[in-house]
């Protein structure tokens, strides 16, 4: 076991630099990022206005001096050896990229870059990326600064601020999915074919396959906005907060019940709920079918067979023979929820206003925010490596069979 | 489970064509070396096209200047031909455009909404009369027959010398656009003329080295913002085509160049006198509605909605509704008011952050310099706006010579040689190297009201010197530094006020705002121990007093900012008058179902315009309205849309 935890890590390392690799790689090749915006203002910006403003976003930089200092936050200016500087000469980058014209094999006209203007060496650095703005690397829990979402500011903050709200809400539904989901999945195997699977099946496809947002509004429509109209002749008609985390200033949601006050444990728990419900919904449909189908599967083996021809309970049968064994290929399901809780759920967050971990992602994605995307990714692929060896030795608690060499 | 020596290789090979695959650089560092172009260069004679007169189509003197054999130099085989474009402009049926994307807006508004030129209807130097190119499909046929298009197979597209009337457009996948260019598609088929729809993502299509910026369109559609001084240059004038030989510097992406209204706006631009901009203006907008290298489609709609709870109130295009936010009061008498915005600001730090809701927020708990309603402007803590008139600016002529530092015509300081493009007496000259010249120099004194900061601390001249201490340096993060560049020196105090005397030729005709967009507290000492002042400009974006939490000298000062949730702002105790509202919070709700549900409940007051948007959520809003539940007004943008026409091809 000990090998093969030693074998994992160092594979789980090597998983983990190639992702960062990757997506670096793949942030830094595709169209836009930061400087988009620039075209769509009226005015004038010469080369050298472009250049300034790329060193801000280091893309003075050659990528790999880039990923290096995103990775490891090396180099940041020349080595210094018994007070020498070394490789202070080294060109690391191009200030000003010279562009000209050439032909392609296909004899079209194209633009490339064909030089440099003005060198970045590596006694610049510390002059042009000075720490106060620069990463010492993720490798060492630095996620460097926001560039477009907080420009300036260092993104662990932003990741700590969202972090609180998205495990309130994906904690949340998480236990509530499992608590909901397992037994019925349970009894609808146990009592297949009956009403009850029926009702929870269809349950279960209608949660698969209906869209989270239009879920979501529907919510919003039937409990936030529905009421609001329905008030005016019916005023007993309580209403549910249509998101946020909480209220910012007292309100009422029924003529007979009592004020809630902005930000008291009750208002928290009426705005949770209709996040809540549509996570757990969704969590619940498909874990229930696995479940059912799991069960379903151990059901028909010969040794559950075999445990009722003896006389054994039935509960007995079901809970100590079939769940056990049922749940093993769950575990899988179970342990990767840990990097999605991390990870947030962006349409369920966006349509709630809830201020959590899919949001910024996905307002760093849109707004070509690098070091934030870039470091959640970083930050989930690490919790995925992380989860996946937590499912496999899961699987050895579960099946005393599973033996790792 | 069976892990193998194989499986191990292949990660391993994996990672290494990773790291070797990030370790190509984004640009060679090869040494500089030159690429020799081989095709040979076509010289254009400029010539005059003869004069054409179609029905309802306007006269058209075409003027094709010298250029060199680089990509776009080649006109456009159709494109370049007046009669296709005013074709294309007959065609369109804006009014249909404008219906299809804005079904809720009142029919006796839409008419409103449609431009005719790149300044709206409003806007001050707009003076009319401009060839408008009313929707008639039939003349535009005619045009295009007589031209020689015709649909000679029967196919539904005309041809012409082999070329079929078939262009590309290009614009972002917005399904806002996505509406209206299949309205002018169906518009446009029925002319006989193919446009084939392009809608590529934003990022590409206003990448800094893709799409619009290296004018890889035919036609290509998009919006500009427009502004109450109407500027201009950097989209229209004739030095400001974007092309590999200026490494694509630019924004007249059609490649447009009508001398006449390039020297317009020039003139238009350097000169103080507001008859004189118009006259220019005027100009200008003739020729852009006549040559029709873009065509102007329609303002956006946008709408804004607020609370019966909410008074004092103040919709406006080109002023933000959070102008004048120390006048909102709660008809309940209620003390907290609650703002929901799509989006939440990146920074306080106006400098480097141009996002609206950053200025909206920034205008509220930072302070505001002045206002610009009704596309004029209005002082606010710049009091009085300095002027010719009122004696706080004047523009006088100095003489100027050879080696002396000045104002060029492309808007740039240059020291003063031999053929340095200077605008004197409004005409562009060539400076001979030797004479004397005179320009006039502006010397202007900006008065700031004698406010008090947030902590306490009456503003001082140190504040108005630190705004241009930093403002004007090069490592702020700011991207323009033009005003800055223009002066020539800048003094302040005694009061709250500084003189800045502008480099000889320099005429901007907003000379009389701040040159700085905010005030900065000079006093304030940072967490850290040091003062504001000494921080160097490269570090302010980083800190949390400049980005965050700003003393203020506004209506409101920011208490709380939870990222991601909300900002809380509190009144000023030392803004006059006083805020009527003791707590303004700003919500953050991305989806406007979200926020117009929570405007319906009454849980948010007023939902910033961007947040609304102008899409099929507007019409709830104005059921509701009708209902008495809440306020709307719907804003002719000063946003339009456009279609431009590429004059030239690689």
């Amino acid at each position: 076991m000990t090998n093969y935890l030693i074998r994992r890590v160092i594979q789980m390392i090597f998983v983990i630099l190639l992702s960062a690799g990757a997506t670096f790689f793949l942030f830094n090749i595709a169209p836009g990022g930061p400087l988009s915006g620039l075209q769509q203002q009226q005015q004038q910006l010469t080369r050298e206005d472009i250049a300034r403003i790329k060193a801000q976003f280091e893309l003075d930089l050659y990528l790999p001096v880039r990923f290096s200092r995103w990775l490891i936050g090396f180099p940041s200016g020349p080595i210094t050896v018994g007070g020498q500087e070394l490789f202070a000469d080294i060109p690391v980058g191009c200030y000003l990229v010279r562009e000209e014209q050439t032909t392609d094999r296909n004899g079209n006209t194209v633009t490339r870059p064909t030089g440099c203007d003005d060198y970045v060496y590596l006694s610049e650095i510390p002059e042009l990326h000075p720490a106060v703005r620069s990463s010492k690397g993720i490798l060492r829990g630095d996620f460097g600064l926001s560039t477009v979402v907080r420009p300036g500011r260092p993104v662990l903050d932003e990741l700590l601020s969202r972090l609180n709200a998205t495990l309130e809400l994906l904690v949340t539904a998480t236990l509530l999915s499992l608590l909901i989901g397992v037994p019925i999945g349970i009894y609808s195997a146990v009592h297949q074919y009956s009403r009850f699977d029926y009702f929870f099946t269809t349950l279960a496809f209608i949660g698969s396959s209906m869209p989270v947002f239009f879920f979501a509004l529907l919510l919003i429509l039937v409990f936030s906005v529905m009421p609001v109209f329905l008030q005016d002749t019916m005023p007993w008609i309580p209403r549910l907060p249509s998101g946020l985390r909480e209220a910012m200033r007292g309100y009422s949601i029924a003529e007979w019940l009592p004020r809630v006050e902005a930000g008291s444990l009750w208002d928290r728990l009426l705005h949770l709920a209709m996040p809540l419900m549509v996570l757990t919904f969704f969590n619940m449909a498909g874990w229930s079918r696995f479940v059912r189908t799991s069960m379903l599967e151990v059901l028909r083996q010969d040794y559950v067979r075999t445990a009722r021809a003896k006389g054994l309970r039935e509960n007995l049968v079901i809970y100590k023979h079939t769940l056990r064994n049922a749940l093993i290929p769950f575990v899988t399901i179970l342990v990767l929820t840990i990097p999605g809780i991390f990870s947030g759920a962006i349409i369920t967050e966006t349509v709630f206003a809830w201020p959590g971990m899919g949001r910024l992602y996905f307002d760093a994605l849109s707004r070509s925010d690098w070091p934030i995307a870039l470091a959640f990714i970083f930050i989930t692929a690490v919790l995925t490596v992380f989860a996946l060896l937590l499912g496999d030795i899961l699987y050895t608690v579960v099946d005393p069979r599973i033996k790792y060499k | 489970m069976h892990y193998t020596k194989k499986w191990l290789t292949l990660v391993g090979v994996l990672t290494v064509l990773a790291f070797v695959l990030a370790a190509c650089p984004a640009q060679p560092a090869a040494a500089p070396q030159t690429i020799e172009v081989t095709r040979e260069v076509e010289k254009i004679v400029e010539k005059e096209v003869p004069v054409e007169v179609q029905v309802e189509v306007p006269v058209e003197v075409e003027k094709v200047v010298e250029v060199t054999a680089e990509d776009y130099t080649t006109p456009h085989p159709i494109l370049s031909d007046i009669v296709v474009r005013q074709a294309i402009a007959q065609c369109v049926n804006r009014d249909e455009l404008i219906a299809s994307v804005y079904p809720y807006v009142a029919d006796d508004v839409k008419p409103t909404l449609r431009m005719d030129t790149f300044l709206p209807k409003s806007h001050w130097a707009y003076s009319g009369g401009y060839t408008d190119y009313a929707y008639d499909p039939a003349a535009a046929s005619a045009a295009l027959e007589a031209a020689g298009w015709v649909d000679a197979d029967g196919d539904g597209v005309r041809e012409k010398d082999g070329n079929r009337l078939s262009l590309k457009f290009t614009t972002t996948t917005a399904q806002f656009r996505q509406t209206w260019a299949a309205v002018a598609e169906q518009n446009l088929l029925g002319c006989g003329i193919e446009i084939i729809r392009l809608h590529t993502p934003a990022s590409w299509w206003f990448g800094d080295s893709t799409g619009l910026q290296r004018r890889d369109f035919e036609l290509g559609a998009y919006a500009w913002v427009g502004q109450t001084n109407p500027s201009g240059r950097t989209l229209y004038a004739c030095n400001q085509i974007p092309l590999p030989s200026n490494n694509w510097e630019g924004q007249n992406y059609m490649g447009w160049c009508n001398e006449e209204a390039s020297q317009a706006i020039v003139a238009g631009n350097n000169t103080l006198v507001q008859a004189e901009r118009v006259a220019a203006y005027d100009t200008v907008q003739k020729h852009f509605a006549d040559d029709m290298i873009s065509l102007p489609l329609f303002q956006r709609a946008e709408a804004e909605a607020w609370g019966i709870n909410l008074l004092n109130f103040r919709p406006d295009a080109t002023e933000y509704s959070s102008a004048n936010s120390w006048e909102w009061e709660l008809a309940d008498g209620g003390d907290t008011m609650v703002v929901a915005f799509s989006q939440e600001p990146s920074s306080m730090f106006s400098l480097i952050v141009s996002a609206a809701v950053q200025r909206q927020v920034a205008q509220m708990g930072v302070g505001n310099i002045w206002t610009q309603y009704s596309y004029d402007y209005q002082p606010l803590t710049q009091t009085p706006l300095a002027s010719l008139e009122n004696g706080l600016a004047t523009n006088e002529m100095v003489e100027v010579t050879a080696g002396d530092m000045v104002y060029n015509v492309d808007g740039e300081p240059e020291e003063l040689a031999a053929g340095t493009k200077i605008v004197v007496d409004g005409e562009t000259v060539e400076y001979d190297g030797s004479s004397t010249v005179s320009l006039p120099q502006l010397v202007v004194n900006y008065k700031y009201a004698e406010f008090t900061w947030s902590d306490g601390t009456p503003a001082s001249a140190g504040d108005v010197e630190l705004a241009h201490q930093i403002e004007c340096d090069k490592d702020s993060g700011a991207v323009s530094f033009i005003v800055c560049d223009a002066m020539q020196s800048a003094e302040f105090g005694p009061g709250v006020e500084a003189t800045v005397t502008y480099l000889p030729g320099y005429q901007n005709p907003t000379y009389f705002l701040s040159p700085w967009g905010e005030l900065y507290p000079s006093h304030q000492v940072l967490s850290d121990g040091r003062m504001l002042k000494d921080v160097p400009a490269a570090e302010w974006a980083t800190l949390p007093e400049i980005a965050e939490k700003r003393l203020s000298y506004g209506p409101y000062v920011i208490a709380d900012w939870v990222k991601g949730e909300r900002i809380e702002l509190e009144a000023n105790p030392y803004y006059e008058p006083a805020p009527k509202v003791q707590k303004i919070i700003v919500v953050i709700v991305a989806d406007t179902n979200q926020a117009v549900a929570q405007l319906l409940a009454g849980d948010v007051d007023y939902l910033e315009r961007a947040t609304l948007g102008g899409g099929a959520e507007v019409q709830t809003v104005i059921d509701a309205a009708a209902e008495g539940k809440v306020n709307v007004e719907i804003i002719p943008s000063p946003t339009w849309e456009h279609i431009d026409m590429n004059l030239y091809t690689k």
